[in-house]
């Protein structure tokens, strides 16, 4: 018997692809732009910047698709987002700090 | 007021996906870690130069190749709940997610083994002392969340898989700022 296939669960199926080749590509180019310096050398404030970015990205394409936030309202998401800058924000600041 | 059978009363909690009392659990882990990130770069701050010595013997390839083994779970355990939604099998897809954690333990042990055979351990510095207990923690998370998938297969409501998955995308989430932070700034 074959099964019907919503417009709806089609696009969602879809989206939640497209989070994973994010999440992919982001891991990619960071793991490449990090092998790419060597060993002895500290990133330059932009690649921290750069670096911290992506990782915040990252988490919130698993906190909107994978964990699908987007279902559960501004509230939360604001939540969510807010102690991610608090935690990323705060790692920055003591890389800052150490420069 | 007839109290008796009424559901109980979550509040804004209700609005998340799963168990309130999983998303309790969820938030007061990502406290937990986000205190030993922020400690992390404060004593990186304090003492750079072991830490860069420290980092630079790390294997930023078994690192990034468990980032890309965990998101690609997450991916296959997420499938495994809308899949339950709309009334499919979902055990294809959670053997796999889980078979990736299986996988993240053995790149993890492979790489824990490559540490102690250079001489590293936990009492090696203080950077050391931080990369073992802070992977060691989410690890246990890893193997935590494992059983949480397997009990979740058995019990296979839309809302069990739901307070499954959550914690595993936690445990995801987690270490998408950990392997930045421990193993690509320097």
């Amino acid at each position: 018997m074959s099964q019907h296939v919503h417009p709806e669960d089609a696009a969602w199926g879809r989206r939640l692809f497209r989070a994973w080749l994010v999440l992919v590509a982001l891991t990619i180019l960071s793991v490449t732009a990090a092998l790419l310096g060597h060993d002895d050398t500290r990133l330059s404030l932009a690649a921290v910047l750069v670096t911290l970015a992506a990782s915040f990205l990252k988490a919130r394409q698993v906190l909107d698709h994978f964990l699908d936030l987007r279902r559960a309202g501004s509230g939360w998401q604001a939540f969510f987002t807010a102690l991610l800058v608090l935690i990323l924000g705060g790692c920055l600041g003591c890389y800052v700090w150490a420069m | 007021m007839d109290t008796s059978s009424a559901e109980p009363q979550w509040g804004v909690l209700s609005a998340l996906p799963g168990n309130p009392i999983m998303w309790v659990l969820i938030i007061s882990e990502m406290l937990v870690f986000g205190a030993f990130f922020l400690g992390f770069a404060a004593a990186r701050m304090r003492d750079p130069a072991t830490f860069q010595a420290g980092q630079a013997s790390l294997d930023v390839i078994a690192g990034g190749l468990n980032t890309l083994i965990l998101v690609t779970s997450g991916y296959c355990v997420a499938r495994a709940v809308r899949a339950r939604a709309l009334g499919q099998g979902i055990h294809r897809w959670l053997a796999a997610g889980m078979a990736l954690g299986v996988a993240f333990l053995a790149v993890k042990g492979h790489e824990y083994g490559r540490e102690f055979a250079a001489g590293h351990n936990i009492d090696s510095d203080t950077f050391f002392t931080l990369f073992f207990l802070i992977t060691g923690f989410h690890a246990l998370h890893v193997v935590m969340g494992l059983c949480v998938l397997a009990i979740v297969a058995w019990r296979d409501s839309l809302e069990n898989l739901e307070t499954g998955a959550a914690f595993w995308h936690m445990v995801d989430l987690v270490w998408l700022i950990l392997f930045p932070l421990v193993y690509l700034l320097r």
